[in-house]
């Protein structure tokens, strides 16, 4: 017998066809990216850039058609910022790795600790006796107390929290009926869209609060001249911009989502009374529950006092290497329970936004958007905010809040001044409209971590992504418009 | 929520079910005591399952390629893994005794998160009336962890467990080694059945002191007793002439209980002398010595033998421990 | 009825007292660092050398004791570079990532997907059809293509794909194990000693090759002199030096294995008919087998043509990009199938071996290490070289291969600076010996897979392997001797 048998050509064939039309979507991104490629280089914008811009077009494409698996894109872009870059492999890995890395890996092992000790059902339990069984109510629920939550202590964290919560209903509910798609959405993205729209609330929710503060005061402080105090943004006055936004987009979240993904269930009272079963079978909380609790509010009070100083990743990492040595987990379920593709997604997103704005075209983006909105007589009052917020929202969805904070700050305050609007309003619509980053699952390290639930696709972030930016945007346009000025006065 | 609070009773009936763990090593002994739970639940009636715990393997000794892997593809070309063999040698068993007939309906579990993903893989066999047989594979950094753990998630009413010293047992991968089935027999919370030399039809030796566990835990027994149809045989033993009234007192208040639960006792016995050298002289012509673990919680558990311990260890033949 | 916890444990004083039993290594692992931490530096080291040879030493009694899983020893390193050391989260977590960690993760997402291949039965087949039917030849046979492939691909993955066909063999000869233990013996050991003494092949054979050729790289390799383009050793050189060696052992494995297990049948006639019957029912090698076969031999060509532009870790990631590509092998096996802890061990050792050398640890230890052997007279030339062959395989039978050379690597190499040795040799002798761990079940990949089988038993692998490693000691000093002079390097 010959093992290098022919293949019949038909057969072979109709391989090939079904083959191209289930990666008709990867062929599609790489003819785009060939051709972009290809392109000559745009005034302004250096050649790196431009293959940088390539790069993050054929990455989202496949992001969101998922013509392979998600985690393969990470590694597509770590070999292209290799290859086309002609980076050294060594640079290239090193700029994958930060803090921030470090901390969704860390927050995933410690969900696999605390879902180990079953942790989490007492603290749904806990919630939905609040709330009561109806979903809805359970979704509002979930979607305040991660609000809430993440405005003090920043939206990454209380998503690891909060996320083991959602997939223990999640689970219960899925033991008795199979059609759970719409409502395991609902549930996960109230938690992805309460930290996201919690975050801005005060300065501690997010890096990129404490970044726009730190601008402010360098651009615009002048020791010499006490009328740009109001430069110097504390905690309280940046919550009296803030907060009311979170607030008033509160409401819209849960019911954007019920209209979007119209879950299967109107209520969990079966799930909710199976989980009072476990839970009075669990019994009283006992020494190894203690030692998890007691791990996981040690490592959530290093978040609040010790990130400055040691940085976020390092507390998580150190919360989830105390609970594999005390041995309340085992590394195997670790190694199974945390989604490492997300971690790797995560990764390079982060990369490929470092590499954006060292190669000059992040900055390329915002500058030529600008001068595209000339034209449009946009370049003032609420049309300019409006020109913004969609520019920061775009932005941000390519790369993480504090680095996009970090490339448009400038800009922004900048053009403030030539327009001569006020630095402050541009600065809040800058940082707030960072939390816009609604479209895709690696946006933001909370959707990152309710994506490693797996049950949600990538374009399900993108169905009601735009809903969500769309109710945001007009509520913050709102608020600038009619809130900001009483401040003001 | 009427609908619902049904339903949980039906659920919560389905769990009643006796259910027995039989740890399986591979060993002749560990088969010993599978045959003894078959008795026990003869007509059906008990849940079964069979565990074999396998040590772990560590990620990092396999260069970080999940020994998963390796096994997966030793399954695909149809090589049994070491613990399938001897769990599959079990459930032949099953079947030749008749406790299980081959129109069972079969159903495999591979659980991810609650288990480990190298080799917790549960078969489970179901009969039309809910009694089920699983055969469980898992994975444990050590062998008498692993039963632990699965003693405490699965609330099984008795732990069947094996000790032996053979050398044939010792290469078997999930040797069950004397210091593990004491280790289980001392830090399991529930009723364990220590199988050495099993021998069925000789009745259990029901040793009772005089604490009031000890009356409870005779009931217990009495109740186990009636499913294989063994006799009982109570017995007390006091440590002076004037306490042989109080031993005598006890057994009494024993049978009074059992009997109120509708079972009866085959005999009764009081003596006086050492308790440990006294029940393992006195036992040795019984199936099983059945001691009730009376001692506390916490300081003493760590630092003193009980009586039951002691028995466990000094005993030829085979010890359960009510709990 | 009572629900406990997880690991069985219970706040009782017993309890506690298993628990400290269990990490017992861990306490004494603290201890001993907490102690050092107070003790003055000895002179001629600093107190961040010291620092860091703590890290090491708390490491090292972790890594060979496993008191806690190991991946959290990994992290603890993390946490201590940070804590101790002072440095910022974001540059550890830089330094964690560097090609050779790329490598080792890209290769075992590919030792997943080859596994996952139906590829073994065709390479049995081959075999077979190689060798006839007597045993001596199927061994020998067995090594060699095991030792070609774990060469390419690395041992665990050679390992895990062959060990059925040996399996396969023993059964299909006789169903009692106890009839035929010599066989099976001799079968499965010609598997792992053709996988560990392939492994030293190539570059991409395994992680130690990978991270010593960083090692001469980052310490000795500088861009303006071109004296040091000999240390950026590439693919194409690392066979020249290492192949002869794994090629002289070859047929030297066999002869020892029969010499100590005496195989009951001297021909596996009948098995080998019934085996190539069941191959054969295979049918012709199909289109996703070509793919498989293709993708690899790809990788194999990138890596002797490109692996110094764009680095191994890169080329072993594009590798396994095409697998995920073109859909041999989902994501989902892979992220289980990889043991991520591993990852992040070797990127914690690699970080801290770095680390050694920036803080004149490695220094000072090589300097002391040679003052030992000074009064022996072995502080040059062979008897050097014997010394460290000795001293390495000691370390990497009591931790992972891998890790050995990341610690013992910058000793080494400091080691011929001082002594006016060539690093290269020194370097080669670290990583070759670093793959005799052949005392113990789990001092090896290969050898740990096999040993699952279930048909070995412990007390064989080091009744076989004291006089593996004094052959494989004796073949590649003479090599170092005679044949690397030759090569001019």
């Amino acid at each position: 017998m010959s093992l290098g048998g022919q293949l019949s050509r038909t057969s072979l064939m109709r391989g090939m066809v079904s083959f191209l039309r289930e990666k008709a979507w990867l062929i599609i991104a790489f003819l785009v990216g060939v051709v972009i490629y290809n392109l000559p280089v745009p005034e302004g914008l250096s050649r790196e850039g431009q293959i940088i811009i390539m790069m993050v077009i054929v990455a989202v494409i496949l992001f969101v058609t998922e013509p392979v698996p998600l985690p393969t894109v990470a590694l597509l872009i770590i070999g292209g910022q290799v290859v086309l870059l002609n980076k050294d492999a060594n640079v290239v890995a090193s700029s994958l790795m930060s803090d921030s890395v470090l901390f969704i890996m860390g927050s995933l092992m410690l969900a696999v600790g605390i879902i180990k000790q079953k942790l989490d059902k007492r603290l749904a339990y806990l919630i939905v006796r609040i709330t009561g069984t109806g979903l809805f109510q359970i979704s509002v629920g979930i979607t305040v107390v991660c609000g809430l939550l993440s405005s003090v202590i920043g939206g990454h964290t209380v998503a690891a929290m909060m996320l083991p919560v959602a997939l223990t209903l999640i689970s219960l509910t899925k033991e008795h009926t199979k059609n759970i798609k719409g409502l395991a959405a609902v549930l996960l993205l109230s938690i992805a869209y309460g930290c996201a729209i919690g975050s801005i609330g005060t300065p501690s929710g997010g890096a990129r609060n404490a970044i726009m503060i730190g601008y402010w005061r360098d651009f615009f402080f002048d020791p010499t001249d006490p009328a740009t105090r109001k430069y110097i943004v504390d905690y309280l006055d940046w919550m009296k911009y803030a907060y009311p936004i979170f607030l008033a987009q509160l409401p819209f979240v849960t019911w954007i989502l019920f209209i979007t993904f119209k879950p299967e269930h109107k209520t969990l009272r079966r799930a909710v009374a199976k989980l009072r079963k476990q839970i009075e079978k669990q019994g009283p909380i006992k020494g190894s529950d203690w030692a998890a609790i007691v791990i996981f509010l040690l490592t959530l009070t290093g978040w609040v006092t010790l990130s400055d100083r040691l940085g976020l990743g390092i507390v998580a990492i150190l919360g989830s290497a105390l609970f594999l040595m005390v041995g309340l987990v085992r590394w195997n379920d670790m190694n199974s329970g945390v989604n490492w593709g997300v971690v790797l997604i995560y990764a390079a997103t982060i990369s490929l936004g470092v590499e954006m704005t060292q190669s000059g075209a992040a900055e390329w983006l915002a500058v030529s958007f600008l001068h595209l909105l000339g034209p449009l007589h946009m370049d003032q009052g609420v049309p300019l905010w409006a020109a913004y917020i969609a520019l920061t929202t775009l932005v941000a969805n390519t790369m993480s809040a504090g680095a996009a904070v970090a490339v448009l700050g400038p800009v922004t305050l900048h053009t403030a001044e030539l327009v001569g609007e006020s630095p402050l309003k541009l600065g809040y619509i800058t940082a707030i409209s960072t939390s816009f980053a609604y479209f895709t699952a690696a946006a933001q390290p909370a959707f990152a971590i309710v994506f490693a639930s797996g049950y949600l696709r990538t374009r399900d972030f993108l169905k009601v992504g735009w809903r969500m930016a769309i109710m945001s945007v007009v509520i913050l346009l709102l608020a600038a418009e009619f809130y900001w000025p009483y401040l003001e006065g | 929520m009427p609908d619902i609070d049904i339903e949980l009773e039906v659920e919560a009936e389905v769990e009643k079910r006796f259910s027995i763990l039989v740890c399986i090593d591979g060993s002749e002994e560990s088969y010993s005591g599978l045959r003894y739970a078959v008795r026990m639940g003869s007509d059906n009636s008990a849940n079964l399952t069979l565990l074999y715990v396998r040590p772990v393997d560590q990620g990092l000794s396999s260069g970080g390629l999940q020994m998963r892997v390796a096994r997966e593809n030793m399954l695909k070309w149809g090589v049994e893994l070491p613990g399938t063999k001897a769990l599959k040698k079990g459930r032949d068993m099953l079947v030749e005794m008749g406790f299980m007939a081959d129109d069972w309906k079969e159903q495999v579990v591979h659980t991810d998160i609650t288990g480990d993903p190298l080799g917790d893989n549960t078969t489970v066999y179901m009969n039309d009336e809910g009694a089920s047989i699983s055969l469980k594979l898992l994975v444990s950094p050590s062998v008498d962890r692993g039963i632990l753990d699965e003693c405490e998630i699965g609330g099984y009413d008795i732990t069947i467990i094996s000790m032996t010293e053979t050398a044939e047992a010792k290469e078997h991968a999930g040797y069950i080694s004397p210091s593990t089935t004491y280790m289980v027999a001392t830090q399991h919370r529930g009723t364990v059945l220590v199988a050495r030399e099993l021998e069925e039809d000789h009745g259990h030796f029901m040793c009772v002191d005089f604490s009031e566990k000890a009356i409870q835990a005779a009931v217990k027994d009495a109740r186990i007793a009636a499913r294989c149809h063994c006799p009982v045989h109570l017995y007390s033993v006091a440590s002076s002439e004037d306490e042989l009234e109080k031993a005598r007192d006890v057994v009494a208040k024993a049978k009074a209980a059992i009997e109120a639960e509708g079972l009866s006792i085959a005999g009764e016995s009081v003596e006086i002398g050492d308790p440990v050298e006294s029940i393992v002289g006195k036992g040795r012509k019984f199936s099983l010595i059945v001691l009730a673990d009376t001692s506390v919680k916490g300081l003493r558990r760590f630092f003193t033998t009980s009586v039951a311990y002691e028995v466990l260890q000094k005993a030829a033949n085979s010890v359960m421990i009510v709990r | 009825m009572r629900v406990g916890t997880v690991m069985g444990m219970k706040f009782s004083p017993r309890a506690m007292g298993l628990f400290l039993h269990d990490r017992r290594w861990l306490i004494a692992a603290l201890i001993v660092g907490t102690i050092l931490y107070f003790v003055q530096p000895p002179e001629g080291l600093s107190r961040e050398g010291q620092l860091v040879l703590i890290i090491s030493l708390v490491a090292v009694i972790l890594f060979v004791t496993e008191p806690v899983p190991l991946p959290s020893v990994a992290l603890m390193i993390i946490i201590a570079q940070i804590t101790l050391l002072g440095l910022d989260s974001s540059k550890v977590a830089r330094s964690l990532m560097s090609d050779s960690v790329l490598f080792i993760m890209g290769s075992l997402m590919l030792a997943v997907a080859i596994v996952k291949q139906k590829l073994d039965k065709r390479i049995a087949y081959l075999i077979v059809r190689a060798t006839g039917t007597g045993i001596y030849p199927i061994c020998v046979g067995i090594s060699f293509v095991c030792g070609v492939l774990a060469s390419i691909i690395g041992e665990h993955t050679v390992a895990a794909m062959m060990l059925p066909v040996a399996v396969t063999l023993v059964t299909l000869t006789s169903n009692n194990p106890k009839e035929v233990k010599g066989l099976a013996a001799v079968l499965l050991f010609s598997i792992s000693y053709g996988c560990a003494i392939g492994g030293i092949g190539t570059p991409s054979g395994g992680a130690r090759n990978a991270i010593m050729i960083s090692y001469w790289k980052d310490f000795f390799f500088d861009p303006t002199n071109p004296e040091t383009r000999r240390f950026l050793v590439d693919y194409v050189t690392w066979i020249k030096y290492a192949y002869p060696i794994f090629l002289l052992q070859l047929p030297l494995v066999t002869l020892i294995l029969f010499a100590v297990f005496k195989p009951e049948r001297k021909t596996l006639r009948r098995a080998v008919a019934k085996l190539r019957k069941q191959i054969e029912e295979q049918g012709p090698m199909k289109g996703r087998d070509w793919a498989a076969v293709g993708i690899f031999l790809a990788t194999l060509v990138g890596w002797v043509t490109m692996s110094e532009s764009i680095g191994l870790g890169t080329i072993a990631l594009m590798g396994a990009v095409f697998f995920l590509i073109v859909g041999l092998v989902p994501w989902n096996d892979m992220n289980s199938g990889v043991n991520w802890g591993v990852v992040l061990l070797y990127a914690a050792t690699i970080s801290l071996g770095v680390e050694m050398q920036a803080s004149g640890a490695a220094e000072w230890v090589a300097t002391s290490f040679l003052d030992l052997l000074g009064p022996l007279n072995m502080d040059h030339g062979m008897p050097l070289l014997a010394a460290y062959t000795g001293l390495t395989t000691l370390v990497t039978n009591t931790m992972s291969a891998g890790a050995a050379v990341a610690v013992l690597g910058p000793i080494a190499l400091r080691t011929a600076e001082l002594t006016n040795e060539n690093p290269l040799h020194l370097g080669f002798i670290t990583a070759i010996s670093s793959s005799f761990a052949y005392f113990t079940a789990a001092a090896h990949p290969a050898f740990t897979i096999v040993y699952a089988s279930g048909y070995l038993k412990a007390t064989d692998f080091f009744k076989v392997g004291w006089r593996m490693a004094i052959m494989s000691a004796a073949v590649l000093l003479l090599a170092a001797k005679f044949y690397w002079p030759l090569l001019g390097l």
